[in-house]
């Protein structure tokens, strides 16, 4: 609401999704592919084979073409895309990191030189002082993912930044060591995937068998270790943002699996080359460079998915509003805007003031400013499909807005507005969907899955079913006042008979929970 | 209806640096980037150009190729010349240029595909033998009208930038970001300024080549220096006629900066006029009497010099626009003490890095690689 919104109508984050996942893709091998330049020329010279030789002359054509042209654009793709879509976090980092982004330029440029200097020098400079451009390429690439990790990193684990506002602190974040060798191995375990393609195209057989097994060797170590690191990663994560990639909500667990079982049919396409490595076709190696791909870009959502709500941890949440109130925030903090309200804080907001008729108009610009940053209607997110399962009044859909924080194990941020206007939001998103079908008796599963499962598991060590009465009377009574239980529940105004079959439910569903009489 | 103050705030960390500090790089990598653009994209004109120039067949076709094969590297430093100047840019104008950036969202983020291809039909081009110069034109041709694009986009959104009054009706209209800037008077003539600007520096882009060719290849070398020359001088006069159209559309207000109203900025003007008639009076005089080295190091300097004025002039207008909204002294300051000086350490060792490997390659008259490409 600072900035305009992009409205994009299939969900502005896959256009960042898709930037980022393609630029990480080339740019990890850019890195770990610079190793392979230089190191299988040194053993190619070593050994005397021209055969190699010649084939790394043309695989470092392939390399340049990817990395540099492609890699470089994509780059500044993203620069382009979070300034589009986030511009306030990438306001907040570009000024708190512009030396570090600019220590990565020295590198990039250094980098970029080299390699063309490395392209075209094949046949003008003497070996070693080919090999020397090599080695600086590398040296530089490596420079430049050490800076631009601790800057990716800091936004899932601020570290002690949010306190202390230092450069070194949030750039020495909880996250960053994890990450820095997890995305060390995926260099070189790319490295060789992509070395794959360019030898799967050699014409000469025995030229052939001894590339792929060269490229092999570059893939399986990494991959093998990559598990490893992987745990040490998942292990410094805070378990406040990595409970909420369980449960409910499905991003975080849908692409982890898939993250796992890509990366394991990487591994065994690997292992499958080294069958017959001299026949190895292009079509394999494509295969694999595409499960790669998915592999890399499951990691990514996962990654981007477990960093929710905050964009920047602690400090900005995906829709750009602060936690807290900070000097200098503009009021576009939780607290401000519950007391001045969405559209007199926003700047980027037609209607000011909510009347009694253009609650829809107003609930549709708050769902623009606070929602759109994460959620469309009908494409990515959709919240037309999400509520028509829901199946909420307009007064309950109202009352759930008051607890967005607690949904999903905190994966969104609080709802920041007045009532009114939440109440707006609330009118307009039920304009969106269907109206809720009439309700037929109520079944307490149904009951617990359109109105509670959004921050309740069914778990026995759940709230919900470890203290809830025991006794039905009591159960009943109590669920009249859901604040009254938990001060942050929402409001919600169950009926009884929705009341009398959820209590049911819940005590068939797990006989055996232990809860003292009358609740907490 | 709208807000009275649509500007967005900028974010609550300061400045990591004194506002002189980023303002100073933000200019001085934006020169560069913009050399490297005008070599570019005056380049590839002048290339394309050459091809059905009357005269020397052979020598047309030489230069084209010539030329074209160094496009792919000129394409890399100005990407790589223009990532520094960007980030400066969203340190200080951030909420400016994020704005503007958002009102025009997909032409904008389109640019980047259209570079990409361009990018990767300049290699092509490059790869093509002398046998295929028809196939070789006409991808070096749409590589160049993607560039031409690219440069008129970047117009757009920079004049948006600092026209903030147009901002709402345009975002509101249309909030997905189909949007340009065509109603700006100053669109035109300020793009055909840069696109001028840069065929003048494509001609002196032949002129270096014909140093670099003289002593190996006269004849060759000499149809270059007048071509590119030539090329040069008519450009640069054209220019005094495009510019005074830039001059002219201005508002009043800012064009009487130059004007006289703010002495730097008129300072710089008739630097800027005096550098420019400088280099067609030297450069003309280099073309008499075919003297290459006059023609480059007299053409080049001068016109690095009026770059140079004019890269400090857009500022002060840039500024001047947004003078009722920016206010630089508000800026909060705190230098990052403990990383500023390892930018600046590692900025200062990189360039001198980065001489060292060029002149171990050949460039400069190095000894160890051939140098001839």
């Amino acid at each position: 609401m600072n900035f305009p919104v992009w409205e994009v109508s299939f969900g502005a984050g896959l256009l960042i999704a898709l930037v980022a996942i393609l630029h990480v893709f080339v740019s990890h091998f850019a890195v770990g592919g610079g190793l392979f330049l230089v190191v299988t020329e040194r053993r190619a010279r070593r050994k005397g084979d021209a055969a190699m030789l010649g084939w790394l002359k043309t695989h470092s054509k392939f390399f340049v073409l990817v990395t540099v042209v492609f890699g470089a654009i994509s780059g500044v793709g993203i620069w382009f895309t979070i300034g589009l879509i986030g511009p306030t976090a990438t306001s907040n980092l570009i000024h708190i990191y512009v030396w570090g982004w600019g220590i990565e330029w020295v590198f990039f440029f250094l980098e970029i030189t080299s390699a063309l200097l490395y392209l075209y020098g094949w046949e003008k400079l003497t070996p070693s002082l080919h090999m020397w451009y090599g080695w600086i390429y590398f040296v530089a690439a490596y420079a430049s993912l050490v800076v631009i990790n601790g800057i990716i990193t800091f936004m899932l684990t601020s570290g002690s930044w949010v306190d202390t506002h230092r450069f070194w602190n949030g750039f020495f974040n909880p996250t960053y060591f994890p990450s820095l060798v997890v995305r060390t191995c995926i260099a070189f375990a790319l490295a060789g995937i992509y070395a794959l393609v360019t030898a799967s195209l050699q014409k000469d057989a025995e030229l052939k068998g001894r590339l792929v097994k060269w490229s092999v060797a570059w893939i399986l170590p990494p991959l093998v270790l990559v598990p490893f690191f992987t745990w040490w990663y998942i292990r410094t994560i805070p378990s406040e943002l990595w409970t909420s990639a369980r449960g409910a909500m499905p991003t975080a667990t849908h692409f982890a699996s898939l993250a796992a079982i890509l990366s394991g049919v990487t591994l065994a396409l690997a292992l499958a080359a080294l069958v017959r490595p001299a026949k190895l076709r292009l079509g394999f190696s494509l295969v694999l460079l595409l499960a790669a791909l998915v592999t890399m870009g499951s990691f990514e959502f996962v990654r981007e998915a477990v960093r929710k709500p905050y964009v920047i941890q602690n400090y900005l949440y995906s829709n750009s509003i602060y936690a807290q109130t900070t000097p200098g925030d503009g009021g576009f903090d939780v607290d401000h805007i519950n007391q001045a309200g969405v559209l007199q804080t926003g700047r980027w907001v037609e209607t000011r003031e909510l009347t009694a008729n253009n609650q829809i108009t107003a609930g549709h610009e708050i769902f623009r400013v606070e929602c759109e940053s994460c959620h469309t209607l009908d494409a990515y997110r959709g919240l037309k499909a999400n509520l028509a399962r829901r199946q909420w009044s307009r007064e309950r859909l109202a009352a759930m807005l008051g607890g967005l924080n607690l949904m999903h194990n905190g994966v969104m941020p609080p709802f920041a507005g007045t009532d009114g206007e939440r109440e707006a939001l609330a009118a307009f998103l039920s304009s969106v969907g269907p109206a809720p079908a009439a309700q037929g008796p109520a079944d307490g599963a149904t009951v617990f899955q359109r109105n509670c499962s959004m921050c309740h598991l069914e778990q026995i060590q759940d709230p919900l079913f470890s203290n809830l009465a025991k006794e039905p009377g009591a159960a009943n009574e109590s669920l009249k006042n859901l604040p009254g239980l938990f001060p942050l529940m929402p409001d919600l105004k169950l009926t009884e008979e929705e009341r009398s079959a959820l209590v049911a439910w819940v005590n068939a569903r797990f006989p055996n929970r232990g809860a003292a009489a009358g609740g907490q | 209806m709208q807000a009275p103050n649509i500007i967005p705030a900028v974010d609550p960390n300061p400045l990591p640096a004194p506002y002189w500090v980023l303002k100073l790089l933000l200019i001085v990598t934006f020169y560069l980037h913009i050399l490297a653009m005008n070599f570019l994209m005056g380049g590839a004109v002048v290339a394309l150009a050459g091809r059905w120039r009357r005269g020397n067949r052979a020598f047309a076709v030489r230069s084209f190729f010539d030329v074209g094969r160094k496009l792919p590297s000129l394409v890399a430093a100005t990407i790589t010349l223009g990532i520094a100047p960007l980030l400066f840019v969203q340190v200080i104008y951030g909420q400016y240029f994020y704005t503007s950036s958002i009102v025009m969202a997909w032409p904008w983020l389109l640019l980047l595909v259209m570079l990409t291809m361009a990018y990767y039909g300049f290699y092509l081009a490059a790869s093509q033998d002398e046998e295929h110069l028809g196939r070789a034109g006409w991808i070096h041709s749409v590589s160049l009208l993607l560039i031409v694009s690219i440069g008129f986009l970047f117009t757009n959104n920079l004049t948006l930038s600092q026209t903030p009054s147009r901002w709402a009706a345009k975002y509101f209209r249309d909030p997905q970001g189909w949007n340009l800037n065509l109603s700006e008077p100053t669109l035109i003539p300020r793009y055909l300024h840069f696109f001028t600007a840069a065929v003048a520096v494509g001609g002196l882009f032949l002129v270096l080549l014909a140093l670099k060719r003289w002593k190996a290849e006269t004849e060759y070398a000499r149809y270059m220096l007048q071509f590119g020359g030539g090329a040069f001088r008519y450009a640069t006069m054209a220019q005094f006629l495009v510019g005074a159209w830039f001059l002219v559309s201005l508002p009043k207000d800012k064009r009487m900066l130059f004007l006289g109203d703010n002495p730097l900025a008129t300072t710089l003007l008739l630097l800027g006029i005096a550098g420019a008639l400088g280099a067609i009076v030297v450069v003309g005089k280099a073309l008499e009497k075919d003297n290459v080295r006059l023609a480059a190091y007299g053409g080049s300097g001068l016109t690095a010099f009026v770059i140079l004025c004019m890269s400090v002039m857009r500022d002060i207008l840039r500024d001047a626009y947004l003078q009722p909204y920016f206010h630089p002294e508000e800026f909060a300051v705190k230098t990052q003490w403990s990383v500023f000086p390892v930018f600046l350490g590692l900025f200062v060792a990189g360039v001198i890095f980065w001489l060292v490997m060029m002149k171990r390659y050949g460039f400069f008259g190095g000894a160890a690689g051939s140098g001839a490409k």
